[in-house]
């Protein structure tokens, strides 16, 4: 059971290396003054490497029964699929207040 | 066969019950955690579309942090809490309770003095003039966007740290379980994992050029 034990943490202190380095990285790359959307997509990939480190491996969903492993991934994409609605409006404000006509 | 006669047979100790095996074959306790877990990332996306919308939308967005000294040290701190978390954890499930105690306690200390940071950034922020809808730099809207995401994160794991002292004392007495320990890591975890969203979003991405 020891040595289970360590196995765990080991693991666990592995995962939490990455995660530090990744948060590093980050922080490496906003000092770099990319702008929009590079910025944007490599903050968004580090962010999902982090989340699949730390949902399957800390939050230990990957051990959890198939069904709840589905349910959780399936529900969890969808309302992040679909909070991406916005954008179009968000566009259309920014162009109406680029180019100073419609509602501001 | 009666009406009472049937009765009786149906709660009979001798009468074989058979249930449906659970789909998720989950402790109701943990199950609770998980979708109070899952609604808490839509409100956090709702949080964060609503400050992608206004961020998109609005020329004169203000980048006013200079320095992420102490978003590091925050950052840092907040990870390292995840791994006293699952050091207790480990500890509790192996039955060695006096080191789940201590692991626990510990983390949530970390999550106080993370807290505590957390508000003396903000003492800061209000002291360079920043409200909820004013500021000295750009559009109003940064300030409520500002406090509400930042806000979201405090108040959860403010919360959490209390939680987890009390949690832990409670286990300590013998009145929580590991399994208990368990459930207060997937959130914990997941507070982390929102900060660690929070971080690149709210103060990464608004960096002063």
């Amino acid at each position: 059971m020891a040595t289970a034990q360590a196995q765990g943490i080991k693991k666990y202190v592995a995962v939490y290396i990455a995660l530090v380095v990744i948060t590093a990285f980050q922080f490496f790359i906003g000092y770099q003054n990319l702008e929009g959307g590079a910025l944007i997509v490599r903050m968004l990939t580090f962010g999902g490497i982090e989340t699949l480190l730390v949902v399957f491996v800390l939050m230990n969903l990957s051990t959890e029964k198939r069904t709840f492993f589905n349910f959780f991934v399936f529900f969890m994409l969808f309302v992040l699929t679909t909070m991406n609605i916005i954008w179009t409006d968000s566009f259309r404000l920014l162009v109406f207040r680029l180019t100073n006509t419609g509602p501001s | 066969m009666t009406e009472a006669t049937m009765s009786h047979a149906a709660s009979s100790p001798h009468t074989p019950q058979v249930f449906e095996e659970s789909p998720f074959s989950i402790p109701s306790k943990k199950l609770a955690m998980w979708l109070f877990i899952m609604s808490d990332i839509m409100t956090l996306a709702a949080c964060f579309a609503a400050y992608a919308f206004l961020r998109n939308a609005t020329p004169d967005w203000p980048r006013p942090f200079h320095s992420m000294t102490t978003v590091a040290v925050m950052t840092f701190l907040m990870l390292t809490t995840c791994l006293t978390m699952l050091i207790g954890l480990q500890a509790a499930q192996a039955g060695d309770k006096a080191g789940a105690f201590r692991w626990i306690m510990i983390t949530g200390a970390g999550g106080l003095v993370f807290a505590g940071l957390h508000i003396r950034e903000w003492m800061q922020m209000m002291a360079q003039g920043v409200g909820l809808f004013h500021n000295p730099w750009g559009t109003s809207a940064f300030g409520a966007a500002y406090y509400s995401i930042t806000g979201f994160s405090l108040l959860h794991i403010g919360v959490g740290s209390i939680a987890l002292l009390i949690v832990g004392i409670r286990y300590q007495g013998g009145r929580y379980k590991a399994n208990d320990i368990e459930i207060m890591n997937l959130y914990w975890q997941f507070v982390s994992l929102a900060w660690l969203f929070i971080v690149p979003a709210v103060y990464l991405m608004n960096m002063a050029r």
